[in-house]
């Protein structure tokens, strides 16, 4: 079978695919979950900072268990929202406001979120500062990370961040049982872009990628395995050591070749997380072709679904019109 | 017509979550598709579990929805009595929820038309008064034919009802601004005798003044040969209008919805 050859360096796939990538909007059915490659938006405690923080840690609110991958995200995403509107050390401004206030605010942002939503209009945030947030704007970190909490708790909504260039926020349906793992893979999964970029590269070929194919297809976005990047950091060490601890990626060497090769395969957590459906949407999102361009690998994907939901009958309900969502 | 707050600790789970999504998704439903919501979340999320009694559903969720300042409100249709619910905020100012929907000038076309409607004595203002007002209005400037479709855009999202070129206040539109309207108009807002609450359309006593909504006037009166005015006695004048029966209305099918020109039904 030819596909199975075929490398994942499409010739077209040009450099702004990190970019590109981000412009799905939130209906996109979420396959992937529209993080991009940016960690801003994930959600991993050991991921490497943004960078400094200009605004200045007025309140410390509490974390969540539950929702730390989230909140932690949103924060580094509001760090530099706030962080735009640069405020010198010199100029504190206004005392903190009561933590009444902030709760307040949280709360009108929770509504103004979900009646943006309702009326399916984009969620901005320089318009939540605007509308909202207001003379607040300083504490924009904790009354967002409040708001999420919420959102999550009340109403099962996370409330992402979609689009780090622009900006856009969107609300996350989370409780769909069919998207549950899914959601799981958002919260808790690492460089989610990058990480797939290498699953599906691994699918493709039907075998494990050596560590010289899967630097091809990194080049193509930019990363080296010598070059510090600005968000992944050593991105070698990433793949070869993190990703591989948390069982995301084995890394092997391959027998019988000299000098010594490497190779990647799936890791046990990635078989469990992932679905191969899920690959094939990513693949077809980066590549803006349909899945069934991969004819067997879409095939292989079919079946793995259909035995998924033959394995979990429960989950699977019919529904009905009024539930439209 | 108020949820009753209870005290009991009331736990979210996945049923009470989508349920909240869904309500917040359609904006206002009548019971029967309320009924019909809380079936599928407990299809998707918990099919073994026994379906709550639905007015315990609610309250159970607004428990937790009231520290939050928001909750699902039950309110009744004034023209024909159909209870209807919406998730409804209570904190914020009025016209909050419009506010994304709609430019400075259309909200206070909404405001201007809203002054007609308290102000008059049938709770209906004429198109043509409202119209006439288009020069007051602030922000950009708007043309009597722009506010005509404005208008139109505020009966497609259920916040005006027009009735023969006459508009009037919606159910949802009540139901989510009861607290400003009696705060914004505190001397011409006007009571129902019987429920004690909001009163936009109704009848009234030609003696006394008193007033009541239709479907509290088909309530009280049911079965009385001689309806007599509750407050001075007199021989009340009025058509008594049926009660509501959410069962006759399912078996006369989708027909009843054409009878007046409210595109509330279609969601």
């Amino acid at each position: 079978m030819s596909e199975q050859s075929k490398d994942l360096s499409d010739p077209n796939f040009a450099g702004e695919a990190p970019n590109s990538e981000m412009h799905d909007s939130p209906g996109v059915p979420v396959g992937v979950p529209p993080t991009a490659f940016p960690a801003a938006t994930l959600a991993e405690p050991q991921s490497p900072p943004l960078g400094p923080t200009a605004a200045p840690q007025a309140v410390p609110p509490p974390q969540s268990p539950s929702d730390e991958g989230d909140p932690k995200a949103l924060q580094q995403a509001a760090e530099q929202g706030c962080a735009l509107r640069s405020l010198s050390p010199a100029q504190l401004g206004p005392a903190p406001p009561a933590p009444a206030q902030l709760v307040q605010k949280a709360h009108e942002l929770m509504w103004y979120v979900l009646v943006k939503d309702q009326k399916k209009m984009i969620i901005w945030f320089p318009d939540m500062v605007k509308d909202v947030i207001g003379t607040y704007k300083k504490w924009c970190r904790s009354i967002l990370r409040r708001t999420s909490l919420i959102l999550a708790r009340v109403f099962g909504l996370h409330l992402r961040l979609t689009n780090l260039r622009t900006m856009e926020f969107a609300l996350v349906k989370a409780l769909d049982p069919e998207e549950l793992d899914r959601v799981a893979l958002s919260n808790r999964m690492p460089m989610t872009g990058l990480l797939l970029m290498i699953l599906s590269l691994i699918y493709v070929k039907g075998r494990g990628a050596r560590e010289s194919a899967v630097w091809n297809v990194l080049r193509i976005l930019g990363l080296r395995p010598w070059k510090k990047h600005s968000t992944f950091g050593d991105v070698r060490k990433l793949i070869t050591e993190e990703f591989v601890q948390q069982n995301y990626l084995k890394y092997q060497r391959v027998p019988y070749v000299e000098p010594p090769e490497y190779e990647f395969f799936w890791g046990s957590r990635a078989s469990r997380e992932i679905t191969k459906m899920q690959i094939m949407e990513f693949l077809a999102r980066v590549f803006k072709k349909d899945p069934q361009a991969w004819p067997s690998r879409y095939r292989e994907a079919l079946e793995e679904a259909r035995a998924l939901r033959e394995a979990n009958p429960g989950a699977y309900c019919p529904r009905s019109s009024v539930s439209e969502d | 017509m108020h949820s009753s707050t209870r005290k009991a600790a009331a736990i979210m789970t996945d049923v009470h979550r989508r349920f909240l999504q869904l309500l917040m998704t359609h904006g206002v439903l009548e019971e029967w598709e309320i009924k019909r919501l809380q079936k599928h979340c407990y299809k998707v999320h918990d099919c073994n579990a026994t379906v709550e009694k639905l007015e315990d559903f609610i309250n159970n969720i607004n428990s937790v929805l009231e520290s939050l300042y928001i909750e699902i409100k039950k309110g009744v249709t004034e023209d024909d009595g159909r209870p209807i619910y919406a998730l409804v905020n209570l904190a914020t100012t009025p016209i909050s929820k419009m506010a994304t929907d709609f430019a400075e000038n259309e909200l206070d076309l909404f405001r201007k038309a809203l002054d007609l409607i308290m102000d008059s004595e049938t709770g209906f203002a004429s198109s043509t008064n409202i119209l006439n007002l288009v020069d007051q209005l602030k922000g950009k400037k708007m043309r009597k034919k722009e506010a005509e479709q404005v208008l139109q855009k505020f009966a497609q999202n259920k916040w005006l009802i027009e009735k023969e070129g006459e508009f009037t206040l919606h159910g949802r539109a009540i139901l989510e601004m009861e607290q400003y309207i009696r705060e914004t108009y505190p001397d011409s807002v006007k009571i129902c005798n019987i429920c004690h609450s909001l009163l936009i359309q109704g009848q009234s006593c030609e003696t006394c003044g008193i007033r009541m909504h239709l479907p509290c006037v088909a309530k009280y009166f049911k079965s009385n040969s001689e309806p007599r005015c509750p407050h001075c006695n007199d021989y009340w004048p009025h058509e008594i209008p049926e009660v509501f029966d959410p069962e006759k209305e399912r078996e006369a099918g989708i027909s009843k919805s054409n009878r007046r020109s409210l595109r509330s039904r279609q969601h």
